[in-house]
């Protein structure tokens, strides 16, 4: 008898992903069953609705941007041993920041969309300045938080929103900005942006950083064994404040790019949760920028399409989102396996 | 022979597959709104089920979710087919994604609940708030006036008003409160606050009871949940309060004068009836008022009972006159 060769890693990694996805399918078909739709119409529509043609995986694009810079925003903060679950918030102030700028300024056009995007990452800094400086100074555990800052900056930007710069009459939002700040739009066709190659370009020099430069080396080593990084020489608590600062950056960018690229002002409630699934993409890829590429682009085929599964199937909004949190369930579970298998140095941040 | 009997066969197989055109198409329906499980939400939805259930239609509800993002990409999906006759839209948060998608599909009819737009290809199913807030108003401010004398009501010759966001449809609704409050007791002053939010109950409850204490008896709820915090005050307090919208008598029994419904049931199922019986829903601002039972105040029985002969004697005249036009109400802009 002779014995099958052992398949690579990747083999196995792309294998356990495989079977991952089928228990989700075989899971989720049995919910769809429960509610008298065919299991395969339904998986078809959500095909169609996220890339059935240019119009839609311009959706799906659209949708994954934030979820990717966002991703990005998390992956910083864990490569350095942060888990940094504030992005939310600062994704909301960046939004409002930027919007501000777009609507009360007036400035010549690639300025004024400089300038707003520049606040927008100033006010994603800032809002986690806080949390990391008690992060680093007192031992403050930056989980608890970060999350408790997001109800202050969701709030906060509610009564901006509200009290100082409603626009008269309609709904709960600022006026809109002016057409000097707007983002391009790659295609006449679709809300998609030059925000998505922002977020492409973003995770690729990250990764490089990583990659390629001492200083991204530092960071790893803080975030995976920080008593070795001090030991060589590196000062900890600067560094880990440092990779908050950037990361909360990174997450009001995110807001700007939604409010300067598609919604054109800032609403009451723009965006909820799209720093909370940036988080668990970056969690999914393991912490990797470019993985983060493709599981933020696999949760934007999932929201883009369930859209059209709401419309085209008798699949209830509920339905859809159990349907998605299993996908993701199975997805993640087979991960953290290979996790503990591959993976060696040790995370601060255990689960 | 064989050809000419192949040609009537065509001709008959033809007829048959023209025939179900000639019988009343079935009408398709679709409806959109982040609100189907609450307050106005629900009357919408027994209006769609009820025409449903009398004409048949194809019914689809759309939960749009709280994702703005999203907005556009349901409205296009749901308008891109051309497969409904008619889709009913409810939510102001929805109404920059709908007027631009309206514009790239200006065939699909868009039936706008609760306001009109800038829009011209749209149809608007618009409610007289005002009229049935005039009543509410005038009824509030007729038992505010009694004073001591009647039950709960203290010597402040105030009512009150919770309004949710601060926007143009509940400010129609101020408007037709205090118009109806100055026309039936004007020594009675209308306190108004705006909660600016639709889901706070605790908000709303607060408010309420900052109103009661500054000596308003009556406080008129049109806040969505965040009322709810409104109607709770008002038997905490052991005051008076008026529900909007649905008929909220239940929630503080003993303690709520009346509501002043917003039949959105009605409207939808008048809109749909139309388009089923032939008469095609062409855009424009349809508006259901007093006369026809668009909006109307309903009195909670309890605290009518207690209520003096005159009261509701002017209250039925007011109410006459609202609805044949000779009173005439201003609305908000």
């Amino acid at each position: 008898m002779k014995t099958l060769p052992l398949p690579s890693g990747l083999l196995r990694t792309l294998a356990g992903q495989a079977l991952a996805f089928v228990i989700a399918l075989a899971l989720g078909a049995v919910i769809i069953l429960m509610i008298d739709e065919s299991p395969v119409a339904v998986f078809m529509t959500l095909m169609r609705g996220a890339f059935g043609d240019a119009e839609k995986i311009a959706g799906t694009l659209l949708q994954t941007t934030p979820i990717l810079i966002c991703g990005i925003a998390a992956c910083i903060g864990l490569r350095g041993g942060m888990f940094n679950v504030g992005i939310e918030g600062q994704l909301f102030l960046g939004g409002f920041a930027a919007a501000w700028v777009g609507f009360a300024f007036s400035l010549p056009p690639v300025l004024h969309v400089l300038v707003a995007m520049l606040l927008a990452v100033v006010a994603g800094a800032a809002w986690v300045a806080i949390p990391a400086f008690f992060r680093v100074r007192f031992g403050t555990n930056e989980v608890v938080s970060t999350i408790l800052a997001n109800y202050i900056a969701t709030l906060l930007t509610s009564y901006f929103t509200i009290f100082l710069f409603k626009r008269p009459g309609g709904w709960s939002e600022t006026p809109p900005i002016l057409e000097s700040a707007y983002l391009p739009e790659l295609f006449s066709f679709s809300r998609l942006n030059i925000g998505l190659l922002i977020g492409i370009a973003l995770a690729i020099a990250t990764a490089l950083f990583f990659r390629w430069t001492a200083k991204g080396y530092a960071v790893t080593m803080v975030g995976s064994a920080p008593k070795f990084a001090e030991y060589g020489g590196i000062n900890v608590r600067k560094v880990g404040f440092g990779v908050l600062l950037v990361s909360g950056a990174v997450g009001g960018l995110a807001g700007g790019v939604e409010t300067l690229g598609v919604h054109h002002r800032f609403m009451e409630g723009f965006a909820p949760g799209f720093g909370f699934d940036g988080v668990i993409a970056a969690l999914l890829a393991n912490g990797s920028p470019i993985g983060t590429i493709f599981t933020a682009l696999f949760f934007g085929a999932l929201r883009a399409g369930s859209l059209l599964l709401e419309v085209d199937t008798t699949a209830s909004r509920e339905i859809i989102t159990v349907i998605q949190a299993l996908i993701i369930l199975a997805v993640s579970a087979d991960l953290l396996m290979r996790r503990r298998g591959d993976r060696t140095g040790e995370r601060r941040w255990k689960f | 022979m064989k050809l000419f009997a192949r040609l009537m066969a065509a001709g008959v197989v033809l007829a048959a597959s023209a025939l179900p055109s000639f019988a009343a198409e079935k009408v398709h329906v679709a409806a959109i709104s982040g609100y189907f499980a609450q307050g106005f939400g629900v009357s919408i939805v027994n209006g769609l089920n009820k025409a449903k259930t009398d004409f048949g239609i194809d019914l689809k509800l759309v939960d749009t979710g709280n994702r703005a993002l999203d907005y556009e990409e349901q409205f296009a999906n749901l308008a891109k087919s051309g497969q409904y006759d008619l889709i009913f839209v409810m939510g102001w948060e929805l109404v920059d994604a709908l007027q631009k998608v309206s514009a790239q599909y200006p065939n699909q009819r868009f039936v706008f609940i609760d306001g009109v737009l800038d829009s011209k290809t749209m149809i608007y199913a618009n409610f007289a708030e005002e009229q049935g807030s005039f009543i509410a108003g005038a009824l509030a401010g007729m038992v505010e006036d009694l004073g001591p004398k009647f039950d709960k009501i203290g010597e402040g010759k105030a009512i009150g008003f919770v309004g949710g966001r601060d926007i143009p449809v509940i400010r129609n609704f101020l408007g037709g409160y205090e118009q109806g409050a100055k026309y039936a007791a004007p020594d009675v002053k209308v306190n108004s606050v705006f909660a600016g939010t639709f889901d706070d109950p605790a908000k709303g409850s607060e408010l309420a009871m900052t109103l009661y204490g500054q000596g308003a008896d009556i406080v008129y709820n049109v806040a969505g949940p965040t009322g709810e915090g409104v109607m709770q005050a008002s038997a905490t307090a052991d005051k008076y309060s008026l529900g909007v919208d649905i008929d909220m008598c239940a929630s503080a029994p003993g303690n709520v004068l009346a509501s002043m419904l917003k039949r959105g049931d009605v409207a939808v199922y008048a809109i749909i009836k139309d388009e089923v019986e032939g008469r095609k829903v062409t855009p424009g601002t349809r508006t259901f008022d007093l006369a026809s039972g668009g909006v109307e105040v309903k009195m909670c029985e309890d605290v009518a009972a207690k209520l003096p002969a005159e009261i509701k004697a002017k209250l039925e005249t007011i109410h006459k006159d609202v609805a044949d036009g000779k009173i005439k109400i201003a609305r908000a802009k």
